[in-house]
């Protein structure tokens, strides 16, 4: 492409201009791309937390600042109607955990005993043998759900622990599964069950007392959590003879997702704000240069239309030297972008989150070429315009 | 195309110009036919509207009247991207300055006109460097003008102005840039590209110069005033 070559050379003849003028679209380019990088690992990193942690569940605690707490607490027994009575609901029991001394021969550690049911709160993988059962649930077996952390520290001789005794105070569980590690670090602790057994015997072996601080609830369908919480609030309060007050709180992971979403959108419009004000002021100083460009290359364009180029042809030109400038200005951003990102990334996003997220390309060089796009559009297009309109006789008599 | 019609054809040519209130009339009518091959000189003291009727002729310029036939077109109502299209192919510019294009080389600069005109890069280089053989460059093909003398770059700039076989050389003060014997040479190129058959127009205010031509028409405040065989050179 001869527009192109001969743009290159314009450019590359005032290097230091060039690049000065870019400098603009460099900086502007690379912060979008950079918080663009750490944008996709923090999201990443939630999401990953997030994954972790089961759709089929949710968590309902009495509202802790209302008047009435005594009305409102849920009791044990409530759980059993609730299960029984609101259609949906495929278990309810204690949110709770305990820490015990576990060992295993010489090996110890402390670590939370949750209650669990068949469809872990935590839904990351297995590494070795299986969730518990139904039957686990109704014969309140001591079998045992550990975490990697807990396997790795009481197993550093590594296989399959599984049909293994474990001792938790001076009970004796049965490990039945192994968890993988989690893939984020920005998993709740509430969520790292480090050692988890049968909510039932849970409760036969830890719930002194009546009252629970929450309540989790099994379902079979998340898309029907939000009704089926009210549906739970509701039923509570009626197993409570409707005392006033009584207010509930839920807690899903859809309402954490939607939380976390409100702050990456806001991260996304600033990110949109210092990418739209950078635009205009490196747009600006490029439209700057170029009427400089074409007001010194007067002569030249008067010979070019002389020797027959058309308006068109020499709009074209000016127009991909503009593109070729604002191009080069984006791929340079791009890459400090991306450089930037990736070192933030591995020196402090690893650290935090323990993940980091893979380049983002795809959005990288979206954003490099849409930047490059839309300021050349926006703004090199009125110079290369007046390039094309000028008076060849005027032109060529321009000293 | 090349019917027994002049190749320029201007009748009753008016160039007025308006700037504000004040009207100035450059050109008072003036009546001029170029025949296929010849080589005219135009002379004419400064403001006798030589350059103006260049500009007309070279379809930088709208005449306000008369009509204009260039090769058989009549030019007098096209619009600019039609003139354009008009110098492209039917007129080959050599200026004073020579207007090289100073980052591009030799070959570059003879291969503008084919690249406006959309001829591809390979057929491109190729007639290019013919025509610079033409003018005797062939082995300053990649030299950028400002490695090239004076008389080189006219030469370059020459066969730029005859790469896409244009009807008419149009040459205003070729020569005035150069030292005398660069002239002599390169006046001889002209001559051989008339004796080759081209049609040549040249504006000069050197009788020297204009004693090349074969014939010499004289301006004096915008009309023709003479209109004669140059005296024959040996």
């Amino acid at each position: 492409m001869m527009y192109a070559g001969e743009a290159w050379r314009v450019l590359m003849a005032n290097t230091v201009r060039s690049l000065l003028t870019v400098t603009g679209l460099i900086i502007g380019v690379g912060a979008v791309i950079a918080i663009q990088v750490l944008g996709h690992s923090m999201a990443g990193a939630v999401a990953g937390a997030l994954g972790g942690m089961s759709d089929n569940t949710f968590v309902i605690f009495p509202n802790p600042t209302q008047h009435n707490v005594q009305a409102a607490s849920i009791h044990l027994r409530d759980l059993s109607h609730v299960a029984s009575d609101v259609p949906g609901i495929a278990a309810a029991f204690p949110l709770a955990f305990t820490t015990e001394l576990v060992h295993v021969g010489h090996r110890s550690g402390r670590y939370g005993i949750y209650a669990d049911s068949p469809i872990s709160i935590n839904s990351t993988p297995l590494l070795y043998g299986r969730n518990f059962t139904d039957s686990d649930v109704t014969s309140a077996s001591h079998a045992a759900v550990i975490s990697n952390a807990a396997y790795i520290r009481l197993f550093p001789g590594g296989g399959d622990p599984t049909g293994q005794s474990i001792y938790a105070g001076d009970q004796r569980y049965v490990i039945v599964g192994v968890l993988q590690a989690p893939t984020s670090g920005l998993l709740p602790p509430l969520f790292v069950h480090d050692v988890s057994i049968p909510w039932t015997t849970y409760i036969s072996q830890y719930v002194h007392g009546t009252t629970i601080f929450a309540a989790r609830f099994m379902v079979a369908d998340p898309s029907r959590i939000p009704a089926l919480e009210l549906a739970v609030e509701n039923e509570l309060r009626a197993l409570h003879g409707n005392a006033p007050g009584q207010e509930y709180q839920s807690f899903d992971k859809a309402q954490i997702t939607q939380g976390i979403n409100g702050v990456f959108n806001a991260m996304t419009m600033v990110v949109a704000l210092i990418g739209a004000v950078s635009l205009v002021v490196a747009g600006i100083g490029i439209m700057n240069i170029m009427l400089v460009s074409v007001a010194e290359r007067t002569r030249e364009i008067g010979v070019r239309k002389a020797i027959g180029a058309r308006g068109a042809q020499i709009l074209a030109q000016f127009f991909i030297e503009a593109l070729i400038l604002c191009g080069t200005g984006c791929a340079i951003g791009l890459a400090i972008g991306l450089g930037i990102g990736q070192f933030i990334d591995r020196v402090y996003i690893l650290k935090l989150t323990g993940y980091v997220a893979p380049i983002p390309w795809l959005s990288s060089l979206a954003v490099a070429a849409g930047f490059a796009i839309v300021v050349t559009l926006a703004f090199g297009t009125y110079p290369a315009y007046r390039a094309s309109r000028l008076d060849p006789i005027e032109a060529l008599h321009y000293e | 195309m090349s019917n027994g019609a002049p190749v320029i054809d201007l009748r009753e040519i008016v160039k007025t110009y308006v700037n504000g209130p004040i009207e100035l009339e450059v050109l008072h009518g003036v009546t001029l036919r170029v025949e296929r091959g010849e080589y005219v000189a135009i002379m004419g003291p400064s403001g006798s509207g030589k350059s103006t009727l260049m500009n007309v002729i070279g379809c930088l310029d709208r005449a306000t009247r008369g009509q204009y036939r260039l090769d058989g077109v009549d030019v007098s109502g096209l619009d600019d991207n039609a003139l354009a299209e008009i110098r492209l192919h039917k007129l080959g510019f050599v200026f004073q300055g020579f207007n090289l294009l100073g980052r591009a080389d030799a070959l570059s600069n003879v291969a503008l006109p084919l690249f406006y005109a959309g001829v591809g890069g390979r057929e491109r280089r190729t007639r290019a460097m013919a025509v610079l053989a033409q003018v005797g460059l062939e082995d300053r093909a990649h030299h950028k003008p400002s490695q090239l003398s004076g008389g080189q770059q006219q030469r370059v700039a020459i066969a730029r102005a005859l790469v896409n076989d244009p009807a008419v050389l149009l040459a205003d003060e070729p020569t005035g840039n150069l030292d005398s014997a660069t002239s002599e040479e390169l006046l001889q190129l002209f001559a051989n590209l008339h004796a080759g058959g081209h049609t040549i127009l040249m504006v000069t205010h050197d009788e020297q110069v204009a004693g090349h031509a074969r014939r010499i028409v004289r301006l004096r405040d915008g009309n023709v005033l003479s209109d004669t065989p140059a005296a024959a050179r040996a």
